[in-house]
């Protein structure tokens, strides 16, 4: 545990890290707007619809859902909607939230800082870069861990109702248990060394949050593509992919802490 | 053992030289100026002396540490104010040295206590509690040289601390940095384009214009290498001459060797009758030097 405990420098940068992100409207927007969209305005809204919608009309949905795999069988419309969310949507937001929130913060964090010039004050400092490093990484995984609980909290509420109007059985399983506790923090780590290893090449947040976005177009593919029918998104495959994304985790957090260096920090 | 010490060090941006073989020593306690034009490789100086940056060859120490590999125990040791280097402008004065006063190892109420007092001492007692983004220039510069004083630095980098500034704010400035330079055992490496200040404060001098050192020393020595002479000068009734003095409008000048000179032309004079009004002794200033250093340098020879 020795190795993962900050000292009280660190603890200070993360602290007034938080801080800083928290001011940044566009990284406060994200984190507030985001999951309040994705994991309770669109879930609920979604469900109202299959409520007050005859049935008749809902036929679509058994189409789409249909090429779900694990679509079961026997499931009225309405019940497959819920299936729809739990299946295809919610793990797909529960990916796509960590990885904005993640990114728009390391973006605050590293980039953000040197247009302020405060990166050089920074370095300036008697705190070593590795210090720093941990400190800034620490702070954008933290807010982003802490949307994440928020989030699943907020969607929990929604499948709840769900559970209950429509009659079936509450959406938590081992796909979603590997989701959240291995591939979404995964995740989350690979946007941070993501955004410090293109700071140095970005001009300004912004431009580097608009590089992020590309990040966010295989999760989309990724579910989406379940619909053809090629594969599944079961608890296997999702460790295996958690195992990839660990794997390229620690690739590039081994690039981005070499990345960070006074030269490269200050550079553009 | 040296504050200071730099060998050949060398700094190249592509194909820019951004400083040349640059070698100097300063002892502890000593105040030096560093002066050259806007772009001569002041601010390259003081980033490879801080570990901002690498050199490309020689190398560089502050209190016999290597700033780059030894950069959070260089970082410990000194203040340093660049123009680059600025607050967080959400934070108010008194948090951003707080934060800083944090990261120098003190406890929070320590560095409350010693931000707090170096406001008080800058003139932003009352503008603590404000973000520093709405600091005015001056008061922005006032705090980052708070910030750099936080720790009580041995060595104090100081790279155009006066630039922009109102004359409250550059008086405030200097008169902190002058007390700081009093301290014993503080060296303070001051890059800065007053030269009547630096004359004033400093004890040597570095002139350096396109990354090249031009010039190293203290003010007699390096005015005796630039040609520079002592002058006597007299203010006379108007239209009173005297041999061997040149008129410089009211005034009449003559080269002297040494001070000594001035009592024996000043007997001469009113001896000669003449109606003495002014007399003073004009040694060379730290412009006539800079300027003769830097308007050489510019013709491509050195000195």
């Amino acid at each position: 545990m020795k190795a993962v405990r900050l000292s009280a420098k660190e603890r200070a940068i993360v602290r007034k890290d938080l801080r800083g992100i928290w001011k940044t409207r566009m990284v406060r927007l994200t984190v507030i707007l985001v999951p309040v969209l994705l994991c309770f305005a669109m879930p609920a809204f979604y469900l109202f619809l299959a409520w007050m919608v005859p049935e008749t009309e809902l036929e679509g949905t058994r189409e789409l859902a249909a090429m779900l795999p694990a679509a079961a069988e026997g499931l009225s419309e309405r019940q497959l909607m819920v299936v729809m969310i739990s299946r295809l949507l919610g793990p797909m937001f529960f990916l796509m939230i960590p990885l904005m929130v993640s990114t728009a913060s390391a973006a605050c964090s590293f980039v953000g800082e040197r247009e302020n010039g405060t990166m050089e004050t920074l370095l300036l400092a008697p705190v070593s870069l590795r210090q720093i490093f941990r400190a800034k990484v620490t702070a954008c995984l933290l807010l982003s861990l802490i949307t994440e609980l928020v989030s699943l909290l907020a969607f929990s509420a929604v499948m709840a109702a769900a559970s209950l109007l429509f009659e079936v059985p509450y959406y938590l399983d081992w796909s979603w248990a590997v989701l959240i506790l291995l591939l979404s923090p995964g995740v989350t780590l690979f946007g941070v060394t993501f955004m410090v290893l293109i700071s140095g090449r970005s001009k300004s947040s912004m431009e580097a949050m608009q590089t992020s976005g590309y990040l966010v177009l295989p999760v989309v593919l990724l579910f989406v593509g379940q619909l053809s029918g090629a594969f599944t998104l079961g608890p296997g495959l999702l460790l295996v992919l958690s195992l990839a994304v660990a794997a390229a985790d620690a690739v590039l957090a081994s690039l981005a802490s070499r990345a960070f260096t006074p030269e490269k920090l200050l550079r553009a | 053992m040296d504050a200071l010490t730099a060998e050949g060090l060398t700094r190249r941006f592509g194909e820019k030289t951004a400083l040349s073989r640059l070698s100097l020593a300063l002892e502890q306690g000593s105040v030096f100026g560093f002066l050259g034009p806007n772009g001569a490789g002041k601010t390259t100086t003081v980033k490879l002396f801080t570990g901002l940056l690498t050199p490309t060859e020689g190398s560089c120490s502050v209190l016999g540490l290597d700033p780059r590999r030894e950069a959070e125990k260089v970082h410990a040791q000194c203040g340093v104010l660049t123009e680059s280097a600025r607050m967080y402008p959400h934070l108010s004065g008194l948090e951003n040295l707080a934060f800083f006063g944090a990261l120098c190892g003190l406890s929070r109420a320590g560095a409350r206590e010693r931000g707090e007092e170096l406001l008080k001492r800058l003139g932003l007692a009352e503008a603590g509690k404000l973000p520093a983004g709405k600091y005015s220039t001056g008061m922005a510069q006032r705090l980052s040289l708070a910030r750099a004083l936080l720790g009580r630095p041995r060595v104090l980098f100081l790279d155009e601390p006066t630039s922009g500034l109102d004359p409250e704010s550059a008086q405030a400035v200097n008169a902190m940095i002058g007390e700081q330079a009093g301290q014993e055992g503080v060296t303070v490496f001051l890059c800065t384009h007053q030269l009547r200040y630096a004359q004033d404060l400093c004890g040597s001098y570095g002139v350096i214009d396109h990354g090249e050192l031009l010039a190293l020393g203290g003010l007699e020595d390096l005015a005796a290498r630039a040609g520079c002479r002592t002058y006597a000068a007299f203010r006379l009734a108007e239209g009173e001459t005297l041999p061997g003095f040149e008129r410089d409008g009211a005034w009449l000048r003559r080269a002297i060797s040494s001070e000594d000179e001035m009592p024996g032309l000043l007997r001469e004079a009113v001896a000669a009758g003449r109606c003495v009004y002014e007399a003073r002794i004009e040694p060379p200033t730290l412009e006539d030097v800079y300027f003769r250093f830097v308007g050489r340098g510019e013709g491509g020879e050195t000195v």
